[in-house]
């Protein structure tokens, strides 16, 4: 496999100051960067962590934002790339990386890779998405146009998120009575053949 | 019998009693006109134009026409809010007797309450009632992402939805495969839950 990570002059300097953290230290590191890879809103750290980071790392501002970098990019390429464990590894180690490192790296890759690219496929680009769903069935007595009814009604709640952001959800209420939710599901069943044939 | 209460209640709508002393000197096929329009109206079909005909042509003052376009439209609704289960024919007409309403004009009501246009009258009748909107129109894509700015290979499906509702808003929104899953299981469920309601002896108890 083609390199994915080119040892340029900012990775060399980059190198430099993560060999010389503390393995521990750069594998609790890891494990962050890891969970908020795919959150291209948020940053891995706050302000103030990384305030803390600083300090705990002793590394300066802009040392410490090209560790933190770097790190991710490795981690984005491995993502875009399908990389196997053993192929980081490599790749790793022709960029100079401390063994122990290299190490940390590829097994927290082995252990949570496929996690993290199946949390970049579930990210659809779309501003609308189905979040929720819930449901509601109603038996009619009546109304003010018919007495002693007795039909079943069915209400749909689709809960649509815009975004990211889950709290700007919308919620659209949909009415159905037994035919009209037949009819709803044969469509439903068509998609799910459709689906179905992808496989 | 004797006990019995009215269709139209224990006190008999005003209107429909006004209307029923109109119908003594009232002409049979300028009734038959006003019933037909009238049940147009009930149906809930623009009727401007052809009323305006009868109250042009017709030998009724304009306060006449209007007592017994009052009275015919509430006798109809009254009769048609009740199922035929629970009103039979033939109470109907006793009902309208008590009124002292001529046989003539008992058999041109029963004629519409119970005949062959039923059916479109209580779907009229069920259409007026208040509901949360419904699918007007459903559209939907399959979609499958190959590559993104995160992933050389994606290939992953996701669906595309985008639904019209009667009350005229449209919405289009993305439904992930797994939220696809619920969706789908949920409907399914639900219709199953309407099934097993549907057969439940409460539902065949007749009123």
């Amino acid at each position: 496999m083609a390199s994915i990570i080119k040892e340029t002059q900012s990775i060399k300097e980059a190198v430099t100051h993560i060999n010389a953290i503390d393995l521990n230290k750069f594998s609790r590191l890891l494990t962050r960067i890891l969970q908020k890879l795919h959150l291209k809103a948020e940053r891995s750290f706050t302000e103030e962590e990384e305030e803390k980071l600083q300090s705990a790392l002793s590394l300066e501002k802009q040392a410490l934002n090209l560790v933190l970098e770097t790190v991710s990019f490795i981690l984005e390429q491995a993502v875009y790339h399908n990389v196997k464990p053993a192929s980081l590894k490599q790749q790793l180690e022709s960029i100079h990386l401390h063994p122990d490192k290299v190490d940390a790296l590829s097994q927290a890759w082995g252990s949570t890779g496929p996690d993290t690219i199946e949390k970049f496929r579930q990210r659809i680009f779309a501003p609308k998405k189905l979040e929720h769903v819930g449901w509601q069935l109603n038996l009619q007595m009546a109304q003010s146009t018919q007495a002693k009814l007795k039909s079943p009604q069915a209400v749909l709640e689709l809960g649509i998120s815009s975004s990211e952001e889950a709290e700007s959800a919308e919620k659209l209420f949909v009415e159905f009575s037994h035919q009209e939710l037949l009819e709803f599901y044969n469509k439903l069943e068509t998609v799910q053949a459709q689906l179905d044939s992808l496989t | 019998m004797a006990d019995r209460t009215s269709f139209l209640g224990g006190r008999i709508p005003v209107e429909v009693e006004i209307m029923a002393k109109h119908l003594k000197d009232l002409d049979k096929e300028l009734f038959r006109k006003i019933l037909k329009v009238v049940v147009n109206a009930v149906e809930g079909k623009d009727c401007r134009d052809s009323m305006k005909l009868i109250a042009d042509n017709g030998t009724l003052s304009e306060e006449q026409l209007s007592h017994v376009i009052a009275g015919i439209y509430r006798l109809l609704k009254d009769a048609l809010r009740l199922p035929t289960s629970s009103l039979k024919q033939e109470v109907f007409k006793e009902d309208l007797r008590e009124l002292r309403i001529s046989e003539e004009f008992i058999t041109d009501f029963a004629s519409v309450v119970f005949g062959n246009r039923r059916a479109a009258l209580e779907a009229a009748a069920e259409k007026q009632g208040p509901r949360l909107p419904a699918i007007e129109e459903f559209r939907w894509r399959v979609d499958v992402a190959i590559s993104t700015s995160s992933l050389s290979r994606a290939l992953q499906p996701s669906i595309l939805m985008q639904m019209k509702l009667t009350n005229g808003s449209s919405h289009r929104f993305e439904v992930p495969v797994n939220k696809f899953q619920e969706l789908r299981y949920n409907v399914a469920l639900i219709l199953k839950e309407m099934n097993d309601l549907e057969k439940r002896s409460v539902l065949k108890i007749q009123d």
